[in-house]
């Protein structure tokens, strides 16, 4: 089995939004059999978590020199465009 | 009826927010239209996190009141209002009796003036009824009457819409959200600082040209943007001067430092088990409105956690933890011992960008003001907010200190309510939905020309 792919979530504060992303994301990536291991972090600590990603998914602007594929989204959060986001991160897990 | 409301209001305070707040939270989602399993998973996940908060506030609570009270002996400094930080203002908040009833009234109120055309705002973010609830709790406490407290909290909800309404223009353009407004209590009341901070500066030769470079910035202060370490550092330093001259100084003192620091990684885990109970609610609750509210443009409301990324909102924070650290000592007259709520003022601050473009040192003059005020505010509040806490069952030993937090016991809007309150009864309830119904009715008058003012920019 491979190991878990690792995602970054971040947001504000690591409470409320990067939550709500984070428990969205495993719950749909468990149903389709993808395990993932997520891990929430504060806008201000990602650069010194990032080294340990596979991918990085945000609700708030991040730096893009981070080395890891990082995807900006409110979609969970607003419920528009969920599956589009959802796509784009497990094309970009599967790479 | 009197007997049965009088029945469940005994059972309600015997039971405790650890046990009605599942209950009602499992008949919220379900009338929301959440299944059934998930609706009490929620249910019992929001009342293991009041646990797990509880846990943690009695820990920062015992540590930081012995450090407070050796500090009066040790330097005659009374600093005996713990800041316990918005975490555990949140749980209190929807602990009281108020807060049990908060989600259910600010859905009809949203959706009331989304009907009536007022507001454009579908505040999906349910997680931040807690402001509202927070609020109606202080007027519950200080009139001693649940209705006040009720009509408070939906007076709350209509003021967040109004200010979400408001600056909805500004933040799109600055932040780049299309259609999103940030109907959030602890970073709209700033607005008015930035505007007033701008119009002071721009009086100022010279001044009116600073600016601050925010990539230098992160680089200096970025230790005040760990939470872990500041907790660390900051119990050292109050450890020190609490118990330098008592019986084994190094242990306290390193006792302290580890017990904060445990803290600031603790408590916001513990807050994101109460989130992760909410989350069924909320998706609930989001579909519930966006069937009702009409198909003409709206704004999504959500959380200003998703601004506070911005290089502006955290390089400004970075240096105002050690300006207000500053502030909480010098500060005649104040008695706030700050502490878990260094973490939270990118949000006080995050509403000051779009007006001042961006410039961190008028962010910074802005966020002195608005916090300097706070303290006073929050010394003022604390007797009212120690009760709030009581109301929602968290231990409270008698005659120890009292608590606040930045978010939102710094901040005016629970001020002017309560005073108001407080002076007037129904009377202050009122005179502030009369305030709010006018800047409503100028705003819809000329919403282009406020919506400048508050940073939008300008239509050509």
């Amino acid at each position: 089995m491979d190991t878990p792919k690792r995602i970054l979530v971040a947001c504000g504060t690591a409470i409320a939004t990067s939550t709500v992303v984070a428990k969205g994301i495993e719950e749909i990536l468990k149903e389709r059999g993808i395990q993932v291991i997520t891990r929430q972090c504060k806008a201000s600590e990602v650069r010194s978590l990032a080294g340990d990603a596979d991918l990085i998914v945000t609700t708030t602007p991040v730096p893009s020199d981070l080395g890891v594929p990082v995807i900006q989204t409110l979609a969970f959060l607003t419920g528009i465009g969920k599956e589009e986001v959802i796509e784009q991160i497990i094309s970009e897990l599967q790479k | 009826m009197e007997v049965f409301l009088t029945t469940l209001k005994a059972v309600i305070d015997n039971l405790g927010a650890t046990v009605v707040l599942p209950i009602i939270i499992f008949f919220v989602a379900l009338i929301m239209g959440a299944k059934p399993g998930k609706a009490f998973r929620a249910g019992v996940t929001i009342g293991i996190a009041f646990i797990g908060i509880n846990l943690v506030i009695g820990l920062m609570w015992g540590t930081l009141s012995g450090v407070a009270q050796a500090m009066v002996t040790n330097w005659k400094i009374t600093r005996d209002v713990v800041d316990v930080g918005w975490p555990s203002a949140a749980a209190i908040a929807f602990g009281t009796d108020v807060g049990l009833w908060v989600i259910p009234i600010a859905i009809i109120v949203n959706l009331v003036l989304l009907v009536l055309k007022v507001t454009k705002t579908l505040n999906i973010d349910i997680w931040n009824y807690w402001h509202f609830a927070f609020l109606g709790s202080m007027v519950y406490m200080v009139s001693q009457n649940l209705t006040y407290g009720l009509v408070a909290a939906a007076i709350a909800a209509a003021l967040a819409l109004f200010l979400g309404d408001w600056t909805a223009k500004a933040v799109q353009d600055f932040y780049k959200l299309p259609g999103i407004s940030i109907p959030h209590l602890t970073t709209a009341p700033g607005v008015p600082f930035a505007i007033f901070t701008n119009w002071l500066i721009d009086r100022i030769p010279g001044v009116k040209n600073w600016k601050v470079d925010p990539d230098t910035i992160q680089k200096r202060f970025g230790v005040f943007g760990e939470p872990v370490i500041l907790g660390l550092v900051i119990g050292l330093i109050l450890g020190a001067m609490g118990y330098y001259n008592a019986e084994q100084a190094a242990v306290k003192i390193l006792q302290t430092g580890m017990n904060l620091a445990a803290v600031m990684l603790l408590l916001p885990r513990m807050v994101q088990i109460l989130m992760e109970g909410l989350i069924p609610v909320s998706e609930a609750a989001r579909e519930f409105m966006k069937k009702r509210a009409s198909d003409r443009e709206i704004y999504i409301g959500l959380d200003s956690a998703i601004l506070i990324g911005h290089p502006a909102a955290i390089s400004s924070s970075l240096v105002l933890v050690p300006i207000i650290i500053l502030l909480s000592i010098i500060l005649p007259g104040n008695r706030v011992l700050l502490f878990a709520d260094l973490a939270i003022i990118p949000f006080v601050v995050a509403l000051f960008a779009p007006l001042m473009k961006g410039n961190i040192f008028r962010m910074i003059v802005a966020g002195i003001l608005e916090l300097g005020a706070g303290f006073y505010i929050a010394t003022n509040m604390a007797p009212l907010f120690t009760a709030a806490a009581q109301n929602a069952g968290f231990a409270m030993p008698e005659g120890a200190s009292q608590i606040t937090s930045i978010g939102d016991g710094f901040l005016w809007p629970q001020f002017v309510f309560t005073k108001l309150v407080d002076a007037l009864g129904v009377i202050g309830l009122v005179v502030v939905a009369a305030l709010l119904v006018v800047a409503w009715i100028f705003y819809l008058k000329s919403p282009a020309k406020w919506e400048e003012a508050a940073g939008a920019p300008a239509k050509k």
